[in-house]
């Protein structure tokens, strides 16, 4: 029987590779980075939405399901190059020069974190106490303490600046979409900060608080109600430093009291955006797939009612690279893309 | 300096000086006006710790602000869009006090129809929360005791004392409480209806049901007027629930 192609090690990917290997199809995973796990490994992040787990918790388990099997072959520092053939005989070309004939190609390329520097007025990489999101957690899980990069002190005011690279057409066409876990994550950071230092006030920025389904209770009313973080509407528009004080100013109309504000903080924190990966794009060219026109992100086949199926007969997608999605969601369609592909190559499953 | 377009500008943004000197230089006459900008500088976070800790006020991070409450509310539909409930918990919990100042006139107008409570979708006590919010304001001494809040001890005090309100005593006794000149009986010390100084309005707002009233739901009136209904055992139980009510600081 063929073979699969599985491009790109992150949560999607390790989960797709995983169910093939179980189910005896002979898989090779290719992921462009040292190490398996994509962003939430990459990163270091913290504690994961929406079951509040550690990475290793969740991720762990499945990087060593992939790494002990042996219908399993894991290529890192690897990148998909070319790709011949037709759907069930594929003929993809690698980075390092080796050639698969492969049945069917499932494609987990993720995204990546917006760049804030190209929001010039939130002063990232120009003030050291406005940090990411991503920087936050890194605070969490590896330095395991919260401080204004400035000075080494604790901040007595956070501040959360939702929507960093999202819903803003101001950066063009591929940036109008919704992250969609910006707002529960920040309810999460900002319990978190609450719990271990109830001193310090947070306060979370926003246009409107887009915790949908069952994250609704666990990052929004329990942030507000049992760890006092503050909700306050409007967008940071700008920020600033005063001398004076050393402290930032966040300035932005407070939409519900109708007045513009400037108030000071001692660290704020970017909720950064989500964008596809440049693997996302390359592969997309290689292989063919249709992407959105505006965001970039790949897009699946309308022939098809599964949202895994892409335009290519043999090809599916999964994970972050079809847009915003959190991890367990996309654990869930790689192991579905894992099915399609191992039931397109006619596998017959021993139980 | 003359404003050409003062309408723009609320008046108490406008700061006029006799003499200015900034950084050393006389700048009387032309340049001694300034106008406030409009910019929030700060939020007073202590504020909304304290109406937190406030008994009543323990529900406020609760709100969403969905204006359920508001939409609902009679004093803002009815009355004054300034009265606003929803936006009341809002200023008192990022401690915006000059916005919380400028509504003082109207903060204390709720009605107490608990439209507010029953309908918000988050378990706010509301008309409870706001009481607190004029607690604390009090306290600070940016509003003055309202005058609703005297009727309010009063009304608690009829509670207490007989587990419900007789609705003639209450209204007279609170008339005495005005200081209108009431005609008591001699026996129970009770004022009379309408026979001592009556303020003209009640007159008219008593008199005109009272007319197509029936005469069995009169003389009941009268009768709970003489003998006060009183909740069964309600002597003892008043003992326990002032004293709850004293460990909780609720009572004045």
């Amino acid at each position: 029987m063929k073979s699969v192609l599985v491009v790109g090690g992150g949560p999607a990917g390790i989960a797709a590779a995983r169910a093939l290997g179980r189910l005896g199809v002979s898989t090779v995973l290719v992921e462009k980075d040292g190490q398996l796990g994509g962003n939430p490994i990459k990163n270091n992040y913290h504690t994961l939405i929406p079951r509040k787990l550690k990475p290793s918790q969740v991720i762990g388990p499945y990087i060593k399901d992939v790494e002990q099997n042996p219908n399993v072959k894991v290529l890192l520092n690897t990148e998909l190059t070319a790709c011949e053939g037709e759907p069930g005989d594929f003929k993809v070309t690698l980075s390092n020069g080796e050639k698969y004939n492969v049945g069917a190609i499932v494609v987990a390329t993720g995204f990546e974190h917006f760049d804030p520097r190209r929001k010039g007025e939130l002063g990232y990489g120009l003030y050291p106490d406005v940090i990411t999101n991503l920087e936050l957690e890194r605070m969490f899980s590896v330095e395991g303490k919260l401080y204004r990069p400035s000075n080494g002190q604790l901040p007595k005011r956070v501040a959360f600046v939702f929507c960093v690279g999202s819903r803003d057409r101001q950066l063009g066409v591929t940036n109008v979409h919704c992250c969609r876990y910006g707002c529960a994550l920040s309810g999460l950071q900002g319990s978190e900060i609450r719990e271990h230092y109830p001193d310090v006030d947070v306060f979370c920025y926003y246009m409107d608080v887009r915790t949908y389904g069952t994250w609704e209770y666990p990052f929004y009313w329990a942030p507000q109600e049992q760890y006092g973080v503050r909700y306050v509407r409007g967008r940071i528009a700008e920020i600033t430093y005063s001398p004076a004080d050393g402290r930032l100013r966040v300035k932005h109309e407070d939409t519900i009291v109708q007045r513009p504000a400037e108030v000071p903080m001692d660290l704020v924190v970017l909720v950064l955006g989500m964008e596809p990966s440049p693997g996302t794009k390359k592969v997309a060219k290689i292989l063919g797939l249709a992407q959105d026109p505006d965001s970039q992100f790949l897009v699946p086949s309308d022939e098809s009612g599964s949202n895994i199926v892409s335009n290519k007969p043999g090809i599916f997608i999964a994970g972050a690279c079809k847009g915003p999605i959190d991890i367990e969601s996309s654990f869930s369609e790689g192991e579905a893309a894992a099915a399609e592909a191992a039931a397109f190559l006619g596998a017959k499953v021993t139980v | 300096m003359a404003i050409h377009e003062r309408s723009l500008v609320e008046p108490e943004r406008i700061l006029r000086k006799e003499r200015l000197v900034v950084d050393g230089v006389d700048v009387s006459g032309d340049w001694n006006l300034i106008i406030m900008p409009r910019v929030i500088n700060d939020y007073d976070v202590d504020f909304g710790k304290d109406v937190l800790s406030q008994p009543e006020g323990k529900t406020i991070n609760q709100c969403y602000q969905c204006s359920y409450c508001t939409a609902s509310c009679p004093v803002h539909n009815y009355w004054d869009e300034r009265y606003n409930p929803r936006h009341f918990i809002y200023l008192a919990r990022l401690g915006m006090i000059d916005e919380l100042q400028k509504r003082a006139d109207v903060m204390w107008r709720c009605v107490s129809c608990h439209k507010c409570t029953h309908r918000c979708p988050k378990g706010v006590l509301v008309e409870e929360v706001l009481k607190a919010i004029l607690k604390v304001m009090a306290k600070r001494g940016i509003i003055e005791e309202y005058p609703s809040k005297k009727f309010d001890k009063f009304f608690t005090e009829s509670v207490l004392e007989y587990g419900r309100i007789e609705d003639g005593e209450l209204l007279f006794g609170w008339i005495e409480k005005q200081g209108y000149n009431v005609v008591k009986d001699p026996i129970l010390k009770k004022p009379i209806p309408f026979v001592g100084e009556t303020p003209e309005w009640l007159k008219d707002l008593v008199m005109k049901p009272i007319k197509s009233m029936n005469i069995g739901f009169l003389v009941l009136n009268a009768k709970h007027m003489l003998f006060h209904p009183k909740t069964k055992n309600w002597s003892k139980f008043k003992q326990v629930l002032r004293k709850v009510m004293q460990e909780e600081g609720a009572l004045h």
